[in-house]
């Protein structure tokens, strides 16, 4: 299973990081346009 | 991010939740960072786009999730484009405003919108000396608040040496000597820094030209399963709409808890789990200097648009019990729909014990319950935390007089 995300704030490295628990094995590639990942706002 | 911001000794990168490195090492993400995706292909089901060098991509999924966000609103009025004019959403933006910032020489602001964003703002800029102005086009502050609540906030702002300047629709932008000046038709302000805080749009073009179906205010159309009108495709987070768990119409209330909720769901859904997500309840808090603001549900005009007979009522009790010190106001403002009975939202303000308070009703509305129903819990006393009844009861109690 190929799961592509578009995105890598709050809810794209949420659903990355779940599937990739959920299925160890799972192909998650994630795309951002910016450098920046993951932050609070 | 405007805590942050008031906070000079606090680095900006401390808002980084998990670094890059984390996702790609320890779980095994393939993150890319630096690639602009730019089209989606549902009949072929790639995505594509550019790498940081330039080159493009073109890469084959199974099952895609869009999470593409929000973009704050920049008014078209000339001017806006100029230096000094900044948005709060990125972590790009934090880092340039705490750098700005740094420098010492923003000693004037402009707020252009009073939303909970700029409020947030307004404080943080208070706190760091500098002299702030806020304006906006609609005459009413916090319009969704009952209005001797939202007076007493603007109380507050003002008592701080803010300029509350409501009514005032902005023509332009203009660069003087010193720096930068908001002109409007009757008004004219001076600023070092202006920041504007009017709202953010969905990030859905890419979902339009893929052919996805779209939803209030042009988000992305999802069903509970967070799946777009393309089998293949989820979407999540600011740039997706959601079901509103008192009137089950689809809404558009982009805010952080539902962003990580959703995107837990897609990833159960992907993996065969069946995730239902329920509806939201726009339960959202924010302080201004002292005053704590909590809302939960519909206010009653909204609660008329979507059909529903709205009585609302507003009361003052206090946030401690009787005679213990420390104690102060506390407003509370129920709706219930007088058909059913049924609680429809709730807003809150005050200085002590708002913030958390709010969420006793905004559980209630997940269960639908009535206004007797929430008027007959039990709710936790205790002198130092609360009155007798606490502040919320009194309202259901004083509500169902009206219903």
């Amino acid at each position: 299973m190929k799961f592509v995300v578009i995105g890598a704030d709050a809810a794209g490295m949420s659903a990355a990081s779940r599937a990739k628990r959920n299925q160890p094995d799972m192909e998650v590639t994630v795309l951002e346009k910016t450098m920046d990942v993951s932050y609070s706002a | 991010m405007p805590y942050n911001l008031a906070a000079p000794d606090r680095d900006i990168e401390e808002l980084v939740v998990r670094r890059a490195e984390v996702f790609r090492q320890k779980q095994g993400i393939n993150l890319l960072t630096g690639h602009c995706a730019s089209r989606i292909d549902p009949a072929g089901r790639t995505v594509s786009g550019t790498t940081p060098e330039g080159k493009e991509y073109e890469l084959p999924y199974d099952r895609l999730l869009i999470a593409t966000g929000g973009t704050p609103i920049i008014p078209d009025l000339p001017g806006f484009d100029l230096p000094g004019i900044v948005t709060l959403k990125t972590l790009a933006d934090g880092r340039y405003l705490k750098t700005l910032l740094k420098t010492g020489k923003v000693k004037k602001a402009v707020l252009v919108g009073m939303g909970y964003i700029n409020l947030e703002m307004c404080e943080a800029l208070v706190r760091l000396g500098i002299e702030v102005d806020m304006v906006k086009p609609g005459p009413v502050f916090l319009p969704w608040l009952e209005p001797s609540m939202a007076q007493s906030i603007r109380e507050e702002i003002e008592t701080r040496g803010v300029g509350i300047h409501a009514g005032h629709a902005i023509e332009r932008i203009e660069k003087t000597a010193g720096g930068l000046q908001v002109i409007c038709r009757d008004l004219q302000l001076n600023a070092d820094l202006i920041v504007v805080g009017i709202g953010i749009r969905p990030n859905s073009t890419m979902a339009v030209d893929a052919g996805l179906e779209l939803s209030v205010g042009r988000s992305i159309a999802t069903d509970r399963h967070a799946r777009t009108s393309d089998a293949n495709i989820y979407a999540a987070g600011d740039c997706a709409d959601a079901y509103h768990v008192v009137s089950g119409q689809k809404t558009w209330i982009p805010l952080a808890l539902r962003a990580n909720r959703a995107g837990w769901a897609v990833a159960d859904n992907i993996c065969g789990k069946n995730a239902e997500l329920e509806g939201i309840a726009g339960t959202a808090v924010f302080k201004v200097f002292d005053f704590e603001v909590a809302r939960t549900g519909l206010t009653a005009s909204e609660a008329a648009e979507v059909g529903f007979e709205p009585v609302e009522n507003m009361i003052k009790a206090r946030s401690k019990a009787h005679g213990h010190p420390g104690s102060s106001p506390i407003q509370v403002n129920l709706v219930g729909d007088k058909k059913s009975g049924r609680l429809l939202g709730a807003q809150m303000t005050g200085k002590d014990g708002v913030a958390h308070r709010i969420n006793g009703p905004a559980v209630a509305l997940y269960c639908g319950m009535t206004v007797k129903q929430y008027s007959q819990t039990d709710l936790a006393y205790s002198p130092p935390i609360g009155p007798t009844w606490d502040p919320t009861l009194t309202a259901a109690n004083q509500l169902l007089k009206k219903l």
